[in-house]
């Protein structure tokens, strides 16, 4: 009794070959299959960084109707008459619940199109009572491609001849391809899906024993391509991570440019980083906006009732001033002075290139390069860490996090060269440590940014600059205690990441023998 | 799980009728229903396209709980199986009689598709027996179609009289009228007696008399499979509404 089965064949049409090869080996049995006239449209969806293809599952539209089918082969649906953006967004239900681990942040979009029929077969015996089931999925890139129809046999109880008949018959059939299940990888074949091939963080690969230079190169060609790859997702404005990720992607060139000391002349760096500033800094104001946006409903969550009507003149102001910016910047990415500027740039890093101005340490090798910089970089963050204390300044606090970040940042670069176990799992806790001092630090900026707002904007004097500077100033307070609350902990959080096994695993990765 | 018999001290009122279509409609409604043809003529597995179960040996059918089992087929429609009559089950009653315990042994058979099924339906035989006794005490609730005619009205009485003389819970009982012929002046009238006589027991929904019932034969399905819209199908919804508050 094996029914999870599925047997896949290609086909021009859908009934004539499977009913012909078929009926012929069913004995006594007959074949009828119940083809719908009409085709459905299949319009598959997933994130910019493919989500959700990543996690091996199908998500589709079709017919007011949203589907997932995971690795398994198991579908889920559920009705769906809104357009599709966000997983938040979309009416509660089963796929809803299912895509629960997709970012809030990201938004869902519209890619692969195809066809899809659902054909129902059945097996009849003498008296036309059905004895078994087929059901035939098929699938096809458009209307002139071949369709691939996946058949799944379902048996009817208490008919054990008839099926052993029907799974005899698609076992020795050629034409027929098994598989375990209808996966995902079937559909996406059928459909002929193409993923974005879009990864926030590619996986380097350097040739054999590279020298600094070389590394610190490919790093930047490689993230300048990462960043641009975001471009077009600001401009249509699918979600506000394209414009994240683009600036974290500059923002590593620019902490290569800066970390890798020497590696480039010293004119060179500087005018390389003026020209990544000149690309990071328009994308800004942006930014801090989109940051209050996603902040809005948690603003209004910290504040009583009364304080609202101060945040609703704020947000009010916010949405136009970002509609205002997003414009702008959708302007000057479409901008061609802006794309060959980029294209220039980008060009000045690939392989083959030898524009840029080496420094003194470009030819050190990269490792042992490597090893200097993160074995020096963690000293510091562990010297500045093991001195807080309650009467620790905050710069201070904010100083660990810089460390704590350029620390990631090299290990992060570098970890191609260096076993990629033991490397991952210092990653890993010094990502516990930064959860906290990102938070400490997102605090204080919030509440810096109010201030500056409040300075800068709300028409001073008026009845709604005082409802706004009210909310404001709530909203601060309130802030700033979360802020202390996660000043409280960062001791606590780096007691646990400065512990031997992490000690150790540092030393001997990092710390180069002193040759005798 | 529910057992629900369809049972008439009479010849054909229509419980093969009943239990068809009301077995289908509990199933449309969602509910795992099983169908049981306890009638040694197959008339409601003939319905159903299923033919007549020849494995089953009766000494096996309750011996063998597994073997009860495997003799079920699922009907062409979604959440209905139905149990085949059995050939040899002519002598169904008296094999029951010889047997001792039999209640307790049918109703086990019973409880081995516990898991499975929503709700059982027994479509009976039409005579006062040893086994319609003991389909009297494994049933939950046994429905009577009674034709709204005199002699069905005195048929029923005995039924009830026979309850009361075997000290079976006539609570039991749920009467429905069946092929009822709204022109019939009689029709009419009996109901309307007989909805007094019996306050609250007969269900307000009635199978009307209709050819689409006559039609499940050339058909061989339910009613509500080739006839949805119809009086008939209409009906074995209605009476399946009001038959879910009183269970
Ligand atoms: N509502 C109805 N309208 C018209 N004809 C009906 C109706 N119900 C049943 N019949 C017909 O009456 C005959 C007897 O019906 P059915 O077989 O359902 O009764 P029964 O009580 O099961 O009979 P038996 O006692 O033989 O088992 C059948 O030919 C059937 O088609
Ligand atoms: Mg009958």
């Amino acid at each position: 009794m094996n029914a999870s089965f599925v047997y896949q064949v290609e086909a021009k049409t859908l009934n004539t070959g499977l009913t012909s090869q078929l009926g012929k080996k069913l004995g006594k049995y007959r074949l009828a299959l119940d083809v719908p006239e009409h085709t459905a449209d299949v319009q598959l969806y997933d994130c910019f960084d493919q989500t959700i293809q990543q996690s091996n599952r199908v998500l589709y539209r079709s017919n007011d109707q949203l589907t997932l089918i995971s690795q398994n082969g198991l579908a889920i649906t559920q009705p769906c008459d809104q357009p599709v953006n966000f997983v938040a967004k979309l009416a509660p239900g089963q796929v809803k619940t299912e895509l629960a681990d997709v970012s809030p942040l990201r938004a869902l979009l519209a890619g692969t199109k195809g066809l899809q029929k659902s054909v129902q077969g059945k097996l009849l015996d003498g008296n036309a009572k059905t004895v078994a089931r087929l059901s035939i999925q098929c699938w096809a890139a458009s209307p002139d491609s071949n369709w691939h129809c996946f058949i799944t046999f379902e048996p009817v109880r208490g008919y054990v001849k008839a099926q052993q008949a029907v799974l005899k018959a698609l076992a020795n059939n050629k034409a027929l391809q098994p598989h375990q299940v209808l996966s995902p990888t079937l559909i996406f074949n059928a459909l002929g899906y193409i993923p974005s091939g879009y990864d926030p963080k590619p996986t380097l690969h350097f040739k054999g024993k590279p020298n600094a230079i070389t590394v610190a190169s490919q790093i930047i060609h490689t993230y300048i391509d990462v960043a641009r790859a975001n471009e077009a997702g600001v401009i249509a404005d699918y979600d506000t991570e394209f414009l994240h990720d683009y600036r974290v992607s500059l923002r590593k060139v620019r902490s290569v440019l800066s970390l890798f000391k020497g590696v480039y002349s010293a004119p060179q760096t500087i005018s390389l980083k003026q020209a990544f500033s000149e690309h990071m800094n328009p994308t800004g104001q942006l930014r801090d906006l989109d940051v209050y946006l996603l902040e809005k409903d948690r603003f209004y969550s910290l504040l009583p009732a009364s304080l609202h009507q101060g945040l609703d003149l704020m947000f009010t102001q916010f949405e136009k001033e970002r509609a205002a910016h997003h414009h702008k910047l959708s302007k000057r990415f479409a901008s061609q002075a802006y794309q060959q500027a980029m294209a220039a740039l980008s060009a000045q890093f690939s392989a083959n290139s030898n524009v840029i101005k080496p420094g003194p340490q470009a030819k050190h090798l990269a490792a042992s390069y490597a090893q200097t910089l993160i074995w020096k970089r963690y000293q510091k963050v562990c010297k500045i860490a093991r001195a807080i204390d309650a009467q620790t300044p905050d710069e201070q606090i904010h100083e660990l996090r810089i460390d704590c970040k350029k620390l990631r940042y090299l290990m992060e670069f570098f970890a191609p060269l260096f076993a990629a176990k033991s490397i991952k799992a210092l990653i890993k806790s010094l990502k516990v440590l930064q959860e906290t001092l990102g938070l400490f630090n997102d605090y204080s900026v919030q509440q810096e940014s109010l201030q500056a707002y409040l300075a800068t904007h709300a028409n001073k004097g008026t009845a709604q600059h005082i409802a706004i500077a009210q909310s404001v100033g709530a909203l601060r307070s309130v802030l700033s205690h979360k802020q202390q609350q996660e000043r409280d902990q960062v001791v606590a959080k780096f007691a646990d990441f400065d512990n031997d096994t992490t000690r150790n695993e540092f030393r001997q990765l990092f710390k180069q023998q002193e040759s005798s | 799980m529910k057992i629900i018999a369809c049972y008439s001290n009479k010849g054909g009122v229509g419980k093969t009728a009943t239990s068809v279509n009301l077995a289908h409609a509990l199933a449309l409604s969602g509910k795992r229903t099983l169908l049981c043809d306890l009638d040694p003529q197959g008339a409601s597995g003939f319905y159903y396209r299923v033919k007549p179960s020849k494995k089953l040996q009766h000494d096996a059918f309750f011996k063998d709980v597994d073997k009860f089992t495997k003799s079920i087929r699922g009907s062409d429609f979604e959440l209905l199986d139905v149990l085949p009559a059995n050939m040899t089950y002519r002598d169904f009653d008296i094999f029951l009689s010889r047997m001792k315990n039999s209640r307790s042994r049918l109703k086990k058979a019973l409880k081995a598709v516990n898991n499975d099924y929503d709700v059982v339906l027994l479509d009976c035989p039409p005579n006062i027996s040893t086994l319609s006794e003991s389909v009297f005490k494994a049933a939950d609730h046994i429905v009577v179609p009674v034709i709204p005619s005199t002699l069905s009205e005195r048929t029923y009485e005995q039924l009830l009289t026979f309850f009361d003389e075997h000290k079976l819970g006539k609570k039991k009982l749920i009467p429905v009228f069946s092929m009822v012929q709204r022109a019939k002046k009689l029709h009419l009238e009996t109901m309307e007696r007989m909805h007094k006589r019996y306050k609250k027991t007969f269900l307000n929904a009635y199978v009307p008399f209709s050819t689409d019932v006559e039609k499940m034969g050339v058909h061989r399905a339910p009613v509500l499979d080739f006839a949805r819209n119809r009086p008939a199908a209409k009906a074995y919804c209605a009476i399946w509404e009001e038959l879910k508050q009183r269970i």
